[in-house]
């Protein structure tokens, strides 16, 4: 492991990682502010958060109640 | 002045219709009460008045339209549960809705101000829609239906979802608004229609079964209502009633009994006799007026 | 300036239920996920604990093209899916709420409904397209070599088109059916369909959209534009505008209020 962690030019991998926890955070504060969304709101944030980029996008797209 | 002229509308759904080649004229500047019991097709009627269902037969047309004219620019629409988008602003969605029908931005704003005011909602006009209530959701309502200044207002039981305040205030609403434009609005409540309308269509099972001014049915249908009400054995006391002469017709709501007839002087004294010789059991007796109620409960029993 | 109106409504709402925001970022991730993970590939091997001896492992040394088709072939699949789910309901759900009887019953022209819906759609998806694609541009050009900022701007163009495509099948099943589940459905089994009867008859269909990524792939490795791509591009075009007039006669002949 450590040698995977020193091979790896982080500046290449930074920007993966900050569009990632980008996503994730825009998820959870539209999950905060939402007052009702589709089938539970707790299991929504189970989703988003431990379920890796798709948790969010699961999330706008059946989440979200429509009108 | 005639405004709006339907020929011989019919719309069938799988060959049944909900509505049967109903022909009416609206005057303008009247307000109409579209009455009719649940399923009559009252809002079967209106959509296709709004342009949002297109008839099977007949025609609807304005009396000064254009042979290419789009019906819609003329009409404003409140359905009986009206749906917003719940992300927008009260201000928001009226500023859009005047939009779409071709007002500039400016005087979309101007009016949106006007309306919110008007229709008592302007201290929530930059809130969410999806926050407000269901009253205030039927204020907006009617504040876009009314943004274009249109010829004719159509609204689907505007007051029938709300508390007694708000219908109340509703109403008062419409009575203002009549002032400015013809409106029609669909009711199953007759009191309602009673308060503000000037003119009825009486609608039942998609036909228009009686119409005209409220002063001129209750003329038509007054001279023949006696109201006897017993505590019980109704439908024996009702045959005994439609035995007598002069009865024509009679039907039981509750305790009441209500009879018509041709003339009401004889047939008061034919039933006070009958009442009197058999000993009937009458907790009251009434020689009223036509309300509206009976004059509907009688063109819908014939 | 009805349609600038419905047009500016789409773009607010996208914005406020965060469409704008996170279908890019998402584009972005499918985009650079491949470049990245092949690039430290012998890395991630020899951190889960290598190959067993004697085996060995060579990596194919990619070229940009082969790389910048990965992040196409990711589109292709995944990216796909999402903008038919994101798109399923746009204007499916307004009839569903009832929210559409409140426009429709304003002087409104269906064509202005549905155009505008359509471009509002294809600029988002494009947005989020681009900017995924830049990305991939990016981590290419770092990691694997040089690819012309016209082979890119080529590919965006061409691959454009295929999302335009999808998009335009959505909005024409949006106009005939009201669930949006369904709606989904039926863009995606249309799609797939195209695809098996495109392979099956490929000698007759040369120049079905779904060959454009395989032109595209010939586009880069001979490093000029087949013929074949601008047929096929011109093709995609005529069936996107027959769709869209399909989709505006549809909506017409619907009673909206159902």
């Amino acid at each position: 492991m450590q040698e995977l962690f020193e091979s790896i030019n982080w500046a290449l991998i930074t920007p993966l990682l900050v569009i990632q926890a980008i996503l994730l955070l825009v998820a959870l504060i539209d999950w905060a502010k939402e007052e009702e969304t589709s089938g539970p709101k707790w299991m929504w944030f189970f989703i988003i958060v431990f379920v890796n980029i798709i948790g969010p996008v699961l999330y706008f797209i059946f989440g979200k109640r429509r009108d | 002045m005639t405004l709006l002229t339907v020929k011989k509308l019919t719309k069938k759904y799988q060959d049944k219709p909900a509505i049967n080649k109903v022909s009416f004229n609206l005057q303008q500047g009247k307000c109409i009460a579209l009455i009719g019991p649940n399923g009559a097709g009252k809002t079967t009627m209106l959509r296709i008045l709004a342009g949002l269902l297109k008839p099977t037969e007949g025609t609807v047309t304005f009396t000064d339209m254009q042979a290419n004219d789009d019906i819609r620019k003329f009409i404003g629409y409140l359905p009986q549960y009206p749906v917003f988008y719940s992300w927008m602003t009260g201000f928001e969605f009226l500023v859009f809705s005047g939009q779409l029908a071709f007002i500039s931005k400016v005087e979309a704003k101007k009016r949106a101000e006007e309306l919110l005011k008007k229709v008592g909602i302007y201290d929530a006009r930059n809130q969410r829609i999806g926050k407000y209530s269901g009253g205030m959701k039927q204020r907006l309502g009617i504040a876009q239906a009314i943004i274009h200044k249109p010829k004719l207002l159509l609204l689907d039981e505007p007051v029938s979802s709300l508390d007694p305040l708000g219908r109340r205030e509703i109403l008062l609403l419409i009575q203002e608004l009549k002032q400015g434009m013809t409106i029609l609005f669909s009711t199953h409540i007759l009191s309602d229609a009673d308060e503000v309308s000037d003119e009825l269509l009486l609608l039942h099972q998609g036909e228009i079964v009686e119409s005209g001014s409220l002063s001129k049915l209750r003329e038509k249908h007054q001279t023949s209502v006696i109201k006897l009400e017993f505590k019980d054995n109704l439908d024996e006391y009702q045959s005994k009633v439609n035995k007598l002469r002069s009865v024509t017709d009679s039907y039981i709501e509750g305790n009441m009994l209500t009879i018509t007839a041709i003339n009401v002087s004889s047939a008061r004294n034919e039933i006070l006799m009958a009442a009197a010789n058999e000993n009937w059991e009458l907790d009251s007796f009434t020689l009223d007026r036509a309300s509206l109620e009976d004059v509907f409960m009688k063109v819908v029993n014939n | 300036m009805q349609w600038t109106t419905l047009f500016k409504k789409e773009m607010v709402e996208s914005w406020r239920n965060k469409k704008l925001i996170w279908l890019p970022l998402v584009m972005i991730l499918l985009a650079i996920m491949d470049p990245i993970s092949n690039y430290y590939m012998p890395q991630i091997i020899e951190a889960v604990g290598g190959l067993p001896d004697g085996a060995t492992f060579e990596l194919p040394d990619f070229t940009p093209a082969e790389v910048v088709m990965m992040s196409l072939s990711q589109f292709s699949t995944l990216g796909v899916l999402i903008v038919v789910l994101v798109s399923m309901g746009t204007i499916a759900g307004e009839r569903k709420s009832g929210i559409s009887e409140l426009v429709l019953v304003k002087p409104v022209s269906y064509g202005n409904y549905i155009t505008a819906k359509w471009a509002a759609l294809l600029l988002l998806v494009w947005i989020s397209f681009f900017l995924g694609m830049l990305a991939s541009w990016y981590y290419i050009n770092i990691l694997y070599g040089d690819l012309s900022f016209g082979s890119f701007s080529r590919i965006i163009f061409f691959y454009g088109l295929w999302l335009m495509f999808v998009v335009t099948l959505s909005i024409f099943f949006n106009s005939m059916i009201k669930t949006s589940g369904l709606v989904a459905f039926f863009t995606i089994a249309t799609i797939m369909l195209m695809r098996v009867v495109t392979e099956v008859f490929n000698h007759i269909l040369e120049w079905s959209p779904n060959n454009l990524s395989n032109y595209i792939l010939e586009m880069l490795l001979t490093e000029s534009i087949p013929s074949n791509l601008i047929g096929t591009a011109i093709i995609t075009i005529i069936i996107t505008a027959t769709l869209l007039i399909v989709s505006i006669n549809t909506f017409k002949s619907k009673e909206l209020a159902n």
